[in-house]
């Protein structure tokens, strides 16, 4: 039986798409079969950020009003072996499906898949509802700024509230040289405020902003973003791999910040 | 700027998370703060400088520190 995660923020633009993206492809290369599902109605990112945006013939509404089997919405991405996508709707808002068709719609899917990735949009209206309702876990992505961290302490306790229990965090977009001379939260900072598991952190890098650009992933590439990635897909399949907060002493942050600062 | 904005950003946070967990307002919480204080105090010896409250998603922790040697 495949586990159910979402992948979710509260706030906007803090990576959730993205990182549902690289998880999924990072999980699939890891000989995981894999399906990943946008449920942001009405704004549909992932198959973009996946570049599969031409390939879209159905999608999930069709599917739950029943206009399409499931396979024919199903987008195989041919780069990766077992990677699935489910897009979202465009034209559709968030109304057009309720909590319990999602969690229907899991129920029925869950058993031909090892992991099953929801990209839930930003906000904690109907939207987040609807990609909470078949989660078994969750992971909270947000970034190392006061309004991110609000947000995320709130979607946290709004998942406990729903009975999701276990709930690790994300921290994205970490930037180490502003970390180091005190103008940015460092790892420790944000875990302690929030008082979660740390699933991993990915440090601000310029390729994902390149990757994603041309559609492609980031998650195995010689990056410092890319191998973050791919810790964290490890983890998910239940290695042990201890949590790089980019603390290191004064040698290794020379170099690491000296790559920041190139261009 | 000659102090850290992590520090300013790290105040403002905990501000913001326990009007947010509590659902109330930063003066609620400093009234909230003093009461359990004055409760407290009633039947335990302690310095307002010692007393302090904690509030997480799910529990509200009071720490006090005891007599110092």
């Amino acid at each position: 039986m495949g586990e159910v995660i979402v992948i979710t923020s509260g706030k906007g633009g803090v990576g959730k798409t993205t990182t549902t993206a690289n998880i999924g492809i990072g999980l699939s290369e890891l000989d995981k079969k894999v399906i990943v599902i946008d449920t942001d109605l009405g704004l549909r990112n992932l198959d973009v950020v996946m570049g599969l945006e031409n390939r879209i013939v159905y999608n999930i509404v069709d599917v739950i009003e029943g206009s399409c089997r499931l396979k024919q919405a199903l987008i195989k991405d041919k780069r990766f072996p077992e990677l699935y996508l489910l897009p979202s709707a465009q034209t559709k808002d968030k109304t057009s499906v309720s909590p319990e068709q999602m969690k229907k719609l899991i129920e029925d899917i869950r058993n031909d898949f090892d992991f099953i990735l929801l990209d839930c949009p930003a906000g904690i209206e109907q939207g987040f509802q609807n990609a909470i309702a078949g989660a078994d876990r969750s992971i909270v992505v947000t970034t190392p700024e006061v309004s991110a961290i609000r947000d995320a302490d709130r979607i946290i306790g709004l998942l406990e509230a729903s009975g999701i229990r276990r709930n690790d965090l994300l921290i994205n977009r970490l930037r180490i040289d502003m970390v180091r001379r005190g103008d940015m939260m460092s790892v420790d900072d944000v875990t302690e405020i929030l008082a979660v598991d740390l699933l991993g952190v990915i440090p601000d890098d310029e390729q994902v902003v390149i990757a994603t650009n041309q559609g492609e992933p980031v998650v195995g590439e010689d990056c410092l973003a890319g191998k973050a990635y791919m810790d964290i897909c490890r983890r998910l399949t239940g290695e042990e791999i201890p949590v790089d907060d980019f603390s290191r002493p004064e040698g290794f942050f020379e170099k690491i910040s000296s790559l920041f600062h190139r261009n | 700027m000659s102090v850290h904005s992590v520090s300013v950003a790290k105040e403002r946070l905990k501000n913001l998370l326990v009007s947010d967990r509590m659902q109330c307002t930063p003066e609620t919480v400093c009234r909230l703060e003093g009461d359990l204080y004055h409760t407290v105090s009633k039947y335990v010896e302690v310095r307002r400088e010692d007393f302090d409250v904690t509030v997480t998603r799910t529990d509200i922790h009071i720490k006090y520190m005891g007599e110092k040697n």
